[in-house]
């Protein structure tokens, strides 16, 4: 069911804005090494540059601390040798991969619990700003999406940011795809695909990433609306709690701007209004039955 | 428009056209692929890299469960489509059903692509060679001065400064369709088709003019298959760089020299050989090969009480718009003209219909007014599409008029007769009048005289 309204595309030139993780913690753990991931992903943009003369790809690298632009194929190298890009490519994620690390460690000072989720709001932000400056350069542009490659669990205290991006690219029309390269599904990422129509897979064999994103994922705009494209079977629509980035089913909600909270609160803390009900006995109402 | 579509797709049309080993051999070629691929309708491509590294034949049923209801007739298009370029081979299995595989130098080389990338058909001259190139800029603007200069000495020789090298028999090549002189002593008038080729835009007319080139390529000894994979690696060199002619083979030098009056490419003179460098019509050919989605920039500007600025110098294009309005004056930037009843009306009797004006306008609007919606006021495309109804309000029909039948039975009689030939147009049973066409009235005058 696609809840989003999308436009009308006659031709298939797409801008594709690939957010790729690159937390290492959750890397290091993987099934499927980097490298091997990079070997999928790789072919894939080719694919993409493939398919029509004006496509643009766009990488953006999630890391712990920092997002980071990687690779733009509209930078002005025309063609080329795509081995110089395959190992351009590689060797930018690998300076991004050290300096996000280096800004790990020293914000965290002497390396308290280090942070096991990468930083999806900031690389959605990134993607939807690029996206933005696309839309203001002319009427001709490419049909823009965005394209997830996750696979650190979602971070509860990034829940404000990410739902923030996400209506943004709801409002502009920008479907967000997300591809599950982890163990674990992210409820983030089946919103975001829901709430702006994209797809949201999780591959059951990851050797065959290739093929998932090749079959699903390289799927421009326009041909979505004649392909059977894989759809969630529930959307976990969970939010975190603004004053403990706990995920919780049941809260409090500010009625006046829908702020959520696990504990009762004199005063909303995003807008500032009183409320004036009494404190109720114990924490949450104990279920009747 | 159908008409003007499937003009300018015959190119791939007649890529599919050639006998098969011919065709096999095109792909060979990996830009052939790469450009054979560009061109499909996006259905086709999708299904391309979905069986690109897929060994074993598909199922037809089971990729008919791809699409949605809507896209089933997309489907048929595109695999269609696959099946006529020979990037599909349909295989039968011993069940009678049939699969489909892909052509395997096809996949090789499209695998290849993917895992290593593409390449170049020629590297280009170094850049210490003695002559000075020209810039991307101007070689822009030579190519768009050749263009319109050929498609000016197209539809009307007598007004250009100076003319190509093509021989008189190529040009008329090109006519054939486009042009028919009416009378002898008469300049040739344009024909419903040209007006349509004019107001086409220029990818599709390049298309256009290079399928009439190939089609006559084997009068004039060169190989069509050679010129068509010529014609494709051509659009993967890079723009602005130049490029030896000793890399070229006979044939294409042959094919140089026109396609460097056409301005695909600027001939130059180098230091001990030629060089040509391709300008941006041809590194365009691969993207227009499909369906038109121009990009172009617009330069006409409507306004609601029917003037129309163009911001343009060329005569090619006020020659355009003197088609269907009415210019008033030139600027030296800016064409100033206004939509008329009679202007309009000049145009439908040339053949051209309200739907191929309007969308030119809306093709071609000027970035100002592109984004609003309409970009051309509404009160015009409705009255220019109601001016067109107006000439389809009376039909004529050439007919007779019978009259003063002596008897009922024989006014009945008569009225039978023309409706089994399909020819009763009127009949007034109280006055005994009779209408019928007039290709009825030989015949119906030996039947009256049976009768009488």
């Amino acid at each position: 069911m696609a809840s989003a309204p999308s436009k009308l595309y006659q031709d298939d030139v797409s801008l594709v804005v690939a957010l790729l993780d690159t937390n290492p913690f959750f890397w290091a753990a993987a099934s499927l090494p980097f490298s091997e991931f990079l070997h999928h992903v790789i072919p894939f943009i080719n694919s993409l540059l493939l398919l029509n003369q004006l496509n643009r790809v766009v990488l953006i690298a999630t890391g712990t601390s920092s997002c980071g632009y990687i690779f733009d194929s509209g930078d002005g190298n025309a063609s080329g040798n795509s081995n110089a890009v395959c190992s351009e490519i590689i060797k930018k994620l690998e300076d991004f991969v050290g300096k996000d690390s280096k800004i790990g460690k020293g914000s965290n000072g002497d390396g308290t619990r280090p942070a096991i989720s990468s930083l999806l709001s900031g690389s959605l932000s990134l993607a939807l700003c690029y996206i933005q400056r696309i839309f203001r350069s002319g009427t001709r542009h490419p049909q823009p999406r965005i394209l997830c490659l996750q696979g650190s669990p979602d971070g509860p205290e990034q829940y404000v940011a990410v739902m923030n991006s996400i209506f943004s690219a709801q409002r502009l029309m920008i479907p967000i795809d997300s591809c599950i390269v982890g163990a674990q599904h992210s409820a983030f990422l089946q919103q975001a695909s829901y709430i702006t129509g994209g797809v949201y897979l999780k591959p059951q064999q990851l050797d065959g990433l290739f093929q998932f994103l090749a079959a699903v994922f390289a799927t421009d705009l326009h041909s979505r609306n004649f392909l059977r494209l894989p759809k969630p079977a529930g959307v976990d629509f969970r939010a975190s709690c603004f004053c403990h980035k706990k995920t919780i089913d049941m809260g409090y909600v500010c009625s006046v701007c829908l702020s959520i909270f696990c504990k009762y609160h004199k005063k909303c803390s995003t807008c500032g209004s009183e409320f004036n009900q009494a404190a109720p006995d114990s924490t949450i109402p104990d279920q009747k039955h | 428009m159908p008409q003007v579509r499937i003009v300018a797709r015959n190119f791939m049309d007649m890529v599919a056209a050639l006998p098969a080993a011919k065709l096999d051999k095109l792909y060979d070629s990996s830009f052939i692929c790469e450009a054979v691929l560009r061109s499909l309708p996006p259905l086709a491509k999708k299904y391309v890299l979905q069986m690109l590294f897929l060994d074993s034949p598909l199922m037809a049923k089971s990729m008919e469960e791809w699409v949605l209801p809507d896209g089933l007739s997309k489907h048929k298009v595109a695999i269609d489509r696959l099946l006529q370029l020979r990037v599909f081979m349909e295989v039968n299995d011993r069940k009678k059903e049939p699969s489909y595989k892909m052509n395997q130098k096809f996949q090789s080389n499209m695998q290849k692509y993917l895992t290593t990338g593409g390449t170049v058909p020629r590297e280009p001259m170094p850049l210490n060679a003695a002559v000075r190139l020209p810039s991307v800029g101007e070689l822009e603007t030579y190519a768009m001065e050749q263009w319109e200069c050929f498609l000016l000495q197209l539809i009307n020789s007598s007004q250009v400064d100076k003319s190509t090298s093509f021989s008189s028999s190529m040009m008329r090549a090109f006519q054939r369709g486009l042009l028919n002189s009416s009378r002898d002593n008469e300049a040739p008038r344009l024909t419903e088709n040209g007006f349509q080729f004019l107001l086409m835009e220029t990818n599709a007319q390049l298309w256009y003019i290079i399928r009439e080139y190939i089609s006559s390529a084997e009068e004039r000894g060169m190989d069509p298959t050679d010129l068509i994979s010529f014609l494709l690696e051509l659009s993967f060199h890079t723009l602005g760089e130049a490029y030896s002619v000793n890399t070229l083979t006979e044939v294409q030098r042959l094919a140089i020299k026109d396609l460097a009056d056409l301005g695909l490419v600027k001939y130059l003179q180098g230091r001990k050989e030629g060089l040509f460098m391709p300008t941006k019509l041809a590194t365009n050919l691969s993207v227009s090969l499909s369906d038109a989605s121009s990009r172009k920039e617009g330069f006409v500007v409507v306004e609601t009480n029917f003037r129309m600025y163009a911001y343009s110098t060329s005569r090619l294009h006020c020659e355009i718009l003197r088609l269907f309005s009415r210019i008033e004056y030139q600027l030296p930037n800016l064409i100033v003209g206004a939509i008329t009843k009679e202007s309009l009306y000049n145009a439908f009797e040339n053949g051209i219909t309200a739907e191929q004006i309007v969308s030119f306008l809306q093709q071609n609007a000027h970035p100002r007014v592109a984004e609003k919606m309409p970009s051309v006021p509404e009160n015009v495309t409705d009255q220019i599409r109601l001016w067109e109804a107006d000439r389809n309000r009376v039909e004529m029909t050439p007919s007779h008029l019978y009259e003063d039948f002596p008897s009922k039975d024989l006014f009945e009689a008569c009225c039978d007769f023309a409706r089994d030939y399909g020819c009763l147009l009127w009949q007034d049973t109280k006055k005994m009048r009779l209408i019928v066409k007039g290709e009825l009235h030989q015949q119906m005058r030996d039947f009256l005289r049976g009768q009488r």
